[in-house]
């Protein structure tokens, strides 16, 4: 019987705020609990939403007041969130704090509090970043700061983890790949009476013929923003549709490049094959979705791209560009990869439309094809074994993978990897090594935080906080585990 | 500011990579960990080192010259796929094999562990330094010489203060000297422009044929780059701090290159010199066509903005040249009748401040004149903000400078002498660049020696000036040239010196530059 843990997610994002970490942060949370961990989310108060809050399955969150000063990112003052989150750590009883994206500053104070206080830590990464501009390299550092000390870290793709590698200098062993996932439920394919067709319930489902004129829909929802490829989109919607007839485009998302769409629109005279809806709630995506065959992705950078898989769980050909995680996300038979230039886009989506006109392509299979390969459960279990490892449940060598008996091949790593020692002086060493002049600068922040955390238990004792009771657990399904690894 | 002396051995700065010395030192330690070392007999289930990483890896498997065939320079992002369907292949081929091998995919059930860390692939699309072109000496030195011009003439003016300020040289002879220096180079000037129209005039037979095909020659000529004029005008106009006179002032210069900022302003301009400026028909005709772009992308042959003059009549017209001359005068006269009239109120605008702050303000202002000036010489729209801030700020600085002058003949003429310097001479100094090397050369030369020189007499001893008032400025001028020197040369010698830190990551991580081919909307970022 695997050990249960109580598990705290740190992380500036969550909801009300819609976004892909948030519903990451939520679904793994409810997964684990299923698992019959106990978990608690920890984030900043939103408009209206202060305090504690329960969400389904009995998820609890922590409203934290905090000032936040840009896209509800909170102000960075290392040590203001550590009395409040002594008492949250200490009345739930955590073990492990788990923050969420590197751009919440809340998550990284949580994992330098958490340290001081012996906690063990894990840090998920969500999102790329370059290595030339000023303001990446200032994140950089201050990532570097805070996984400096961090147990272990969890990447959504492999290019992810290498970006991760290379910010933080971390040993890459400490880090996991663990990707997102969708839930295939609210992805389902337009069913039968959608379709209007007297097939029903059919398994494998019927193949939807496409005649040699039936029109194509084309489906973009991304938030119209240059990373997002806009540009790029802006340019190819003409030539697609001049060289494809019986071909339209329906466009979902707001931001600041729309008015270059709808310019292209108007230029072009296309209103009649290009629809924009504008911005849409995320519970209606794939209602969205379901009315295309083919869907484009034209981002320039991405870290994983739930979206593609969420269209793909749809049972739409996924025509994308080959930037960041994307090309890590979906085997090749649902989607079409192009290089992120303009003629490669056109050529790649005009090879998609031939090849849903040959009806070459099982886009009914696709659905369930996905759901055999991201599920929250499988997430929910790789992200326990990260757990297991770094309290110490499985042992170092097999978490790890080094031969215990042999040191002499491991000594390098160890320092990082043997991340076991809380002793001041060994966190010290770790953040020493960050920089000449920052490593110095971090041991001072860490020296600081030691003191608060001293001050702190004289002032506010353990034993006056008091212990918050537990939700009855779930009783752990050990039958589920035995299918996955 | 000297380089850490423990990072020699390294090309990483400690900044990015951890533990970048034992990584540098690893790639001659273990040449083992190299990528063969893969091979699948070696996948254990708990296997000794080779299968996988150390932290040493992620650099040197950085290393370029390992795949030097794949890194094209350009996006990394492209470069992906063949290795990576390689790959997959010899996975399929391997599934006798007890287990499969390792692929940078997420929706394969691999059996591996999620830390797994791949030798062969881990890192493999990283690319160091792609895109870096190395200095040469000679060229950044040439290049220096421009901010040496900008600073000697910033320190021959803040001279020619203290000369006025101590009473040692007369304001009137200063003021004569300069506006004599200002109308030789208005004549010179104007002569060049001359000729540079009547070149001009002569291809225009053939931009007129074909004004399409002038397009992408135009797109090249911007890239290349060449000196149009940094527009400052609205803004030096409308600085609430600066005496009206000022910025009328600057308008002389800037009606004449007004024209070129953008079409609208060109043609709704009422200055009657504007439109009868002698021009040629390419760059208004061409410019009509591609309105959008054509304020940052108009071409070296009218960088100075005379080309509207073509409004009414392509080649240039005597008559033109000669009503622009008579409009100059015009505005000159205007301005030096303003200035007369505002010195006294300039005189005791700052009376009731201490000199002190007078004098540390004026040093910042005119900092942030030499750090905001716009160097580069391509005056094109996005400038517009910074390049302005700088003549701002030193307008500001004379301003505040001659208020501390005890009579109005002293504040009229350093005010005037400020207009010329700060306002004119920029644009003389990019024209001259621009003609020729040699007078771009001889200028900066000639400003080294006035600058030592001034520095020279006004350090010396004032009564000592009677008896040899050449020396002091001699010495000025050798230590001046000496200094010069050593600036320009030790400060390339430096910044090249200074490239093997030079450390730049990409990969697939990094936002992929698009390219658009019809690029209508797709601004260069």
């Amino acid at each position: 019987m695997a050990p249960t843990y109580n598990i705290a997610m740190v992380s500036d994002f969550f909801f009300p705020q819609p976004g892909g970490v948030e519903s990451h942060i939520y679904q793994l949370s409810s997964k684990l609990m299923d698992r019959g961990h106990k978990v608690i989310i920890i984030t900043h108060a939103y408009d209206g939403r202060t305090g504690v809050r329960y969400l389904t399955n009995g998820l609890k969150v922590y409203h934290v007041p905090f000032l936040v000063i840009y896209r509800s990112t909170t102000f960075p003052t290392v040590f203001s969130f550590f009395p409040m989150f002594r008492n949250i750590v200490l009345r739930e009883r955590i073990d492990i704090v788990h923050g969420h994206a590197s751009l919440s500053n809340l998550c990284h104070e949580a994992i330098l509090h958490a340290r001081t206080m012996g906690l063990r830590t894990v840090f998920t990464d969500h999102s790329l970043f370059g290595f030339a501009d000023a303001a990446s390299i200032l994140t950089n550092k201050l990532l570097k700061f805070s996984l400096s000390d961090v147990d272990h870290v969890i990447c959504v793709s492999h290019t992810c983890k290498e970006n991760t590698v290379l910010r933080a200098s971390l040993d890459p062993l400490m880090v996991s790949v663990i990707p997102n996932a969708v839930v295939a439920e609210n992805f389902k394919p337009p069913d039968a009476s959608e379709l209007s067709s007297n097939s029903f319930g059919q398994n494998p489902p019927p193949a939807r013929p496409l005649g040699p004129h039936d029109t194509i829909t084309i489906v973009v929802i991304s938030r119209l923003f240059y990373n997002k490829g806009t540009d790029l989109l802006t340019a190819a919607i003409p030539r697609i549709l001049e060289n494809h007839p019986n071909t339209r485009f329906i466009i979902a998302g707001s931001g600041p490049k729309a008015i270059d769409l709808e310019q292209m629109i108007e230029q072009n005279v296309l209103q009649d094959r290009v629809e924009m809806l504008g911005s849409i709630r995320h519970e209606e995506v794939r209602d969205v979705m379901v009315r295309g065959h083919i869907y484009l992705h034209p981002s320039l950078t991405e870290a994983f791209g739930t979206v593609i898989v969420e269209a793909a769980s749809c049972g739409l050909y996924v025509v994308c560009t080959q930037v960041g995680g994307i090309p890590e996300v979906l085997p090749s038979h649902m989607t079409v990869f192009a290089k992120p230039e303009e003629d490669d886009l056109v050529a790649a989506t005009g090879k998609a439309i031939a090849a849903l006109r040959a009806n070459k392509v099982r886009t009914e299979l696709f659905h369930e094809q996905v759901k055999s390969m991201y599920s929250w459960t499988n997430v929910a279990l790789r992200t326990e074994r990260v757990y297991n490892g770094i309290s110490g449940a499985i042992s170092e060598a097999e978490f790890y993978g080094y031969d215990a008996s042999n040191p002499a091949t491991w000594s390098a790593t160890r320092g990082r990897s043997g991340v076991q020692s809380f002793a001041l002086i060994d966190r010290l060493k770790r953040y020493y090594g960050c920089g000449i002049w920052a490593g110095k600068l971090f041991c001072l922040c860490v020296i600081v935080d030691y003191l608060i955390f001293l001050l702190l238990e004289l002032w506010f004792p353990r034993d006056k906080i008091d212990i918050c009771p537990d939700w009855p657990r779930k009783p752990r399904n050990e039958r589920r585990e035995s299918g996955v690894r | 500011m000297a380089p850490p002396s423990g990072l020699h051995h390294s090309a990483l700065p400690s900044g990015s990579l951890n533990t970048s010395s034992t990584a540098v030192n690893g790639t001659r330690d273990h040449p083992i960990l190299a990528r063969s070392a893969t091979a699948p007999t070696t996948l254990k289930p708990h296997r000794p080192d080779p299968s996988h990483l150390a932290p040493e890896d992620a650099f040197v498997s950085a290393s370029p010259p390992r795949r030097p065939a794949l890194f094209d320079g350009g996006n990394g992002s492209g470069n992906e796929t063949r290795p990576r369907r390689i790959r997959r292949k010899e996975a399929s081929r391997s599934r006798s094999r007890r287990r499969k091998r390792f692929q940078k995919l997420l929706w394969v059930k691999q059996s591996y562990p999620d830390n797994y860390t791949d030798q062969a692939t881990f890192l493999e699309n990283l690319q160091r330094n792609p895109r870096v072109q190395p200095y040469d000496f000679w060229p950044l030195v040439a290049d220096s010489t421009v901010i040496m011009q900008h600073v000697c003439s910033v320190i021959i003016f803040v001279v020619c203060f203290v000369g006025i300020f101590q009473e040692r040289v007369s304001p009137v002879s200063v003021v004569g000297w300069g506006s004599f220096a200002t109308f030789v180079g208005w004549l010179l000037w104007d002569w060049w422009v001359g000729q540079e129209t009547q070149e001009a005039g002569a291809v225009d037979g053939n931009i007129r044929a074909g004004p399409r095909d002038f397009r992408q020659p135009r797109r090249q000529d911007s890239e290349v780059a060449l000196p149009g004029f940094n527009p400052s005008t609205t803004s030096v106009s409308s600085t609430s701090n600066m005496a009206s006179a000022a910025s009328s002032s600057t308008n002389l210069v800037h009606e004449n290159y007004r024209s070129q900022r953008s079409i609208p302003n060109g043609y709704d301009t009422a200055n009657g010199g504007n439109l009868l400026m002698p021009g040629h028909a390419p760059s208004r005709s061409v410019s009509s066509v591609h309105s959008a772009t054509s304020q940052t992308s108009l071409p070296k042959a009218d960088g100075y903005g005379y080309g509207d003059g073509a409004y009414w009549d392509g080649p240039p017209s005597r008559w033109g040249r000669a009503k622009l001359r008579l409009g100059t005068i015009k505005s000159a006269i205007l301005i030096y009748f303003t200035l007369l009239g505002l010195s006294p109120i300039l005189k005791s605008l700052t009376r009731s401040t201490s000199s002190d702050s007078i004098w540390a303000m004026s040093f910042w202002l005119l900092a942030i004149n030499i750090f905001f000036f716009d160097y580069s010489g391509s005056g094109g729209v996005r400038k517009f903000p910074v390049a302005s801030l700088s003549t701002n700020a030193a307008l500001m600085a004379s301003t505040v400078l001659a208020s501390r002058l005890p009579s109005t003949g002293q504040v009229f003429s350093l005010t005037l002498f400020s207009i010329e310097v700060f306002g004119l001479f920029p644009v003389f100094r990019q024209y001259a660049r621009h003609r020729s090397w040699r007078y771009h050369v001889g200028l900066t030369v000639l400003l080294v020696l006035g600058a030592g020189g001034g520095v020279g007499m006004i350090l010396g001893d004032k009564d000592e000036q009677r008896g040899l008032p050449w020396k002091n400025g001699l010495i000025g001028m050798v230590v001046g040239c000496l200094i010069s020197a050593v600036a320009m040369g030790g400060c390339s010698w430096w910044l090249i010196g200074l490239q093997k830190y030079k450390n730049e990551i990409y990969g697939p991580w990094d936002p992929a530059r698009p390219i658009i081919i019809s690029r209508r909307h797709w601004d260069d970022e």
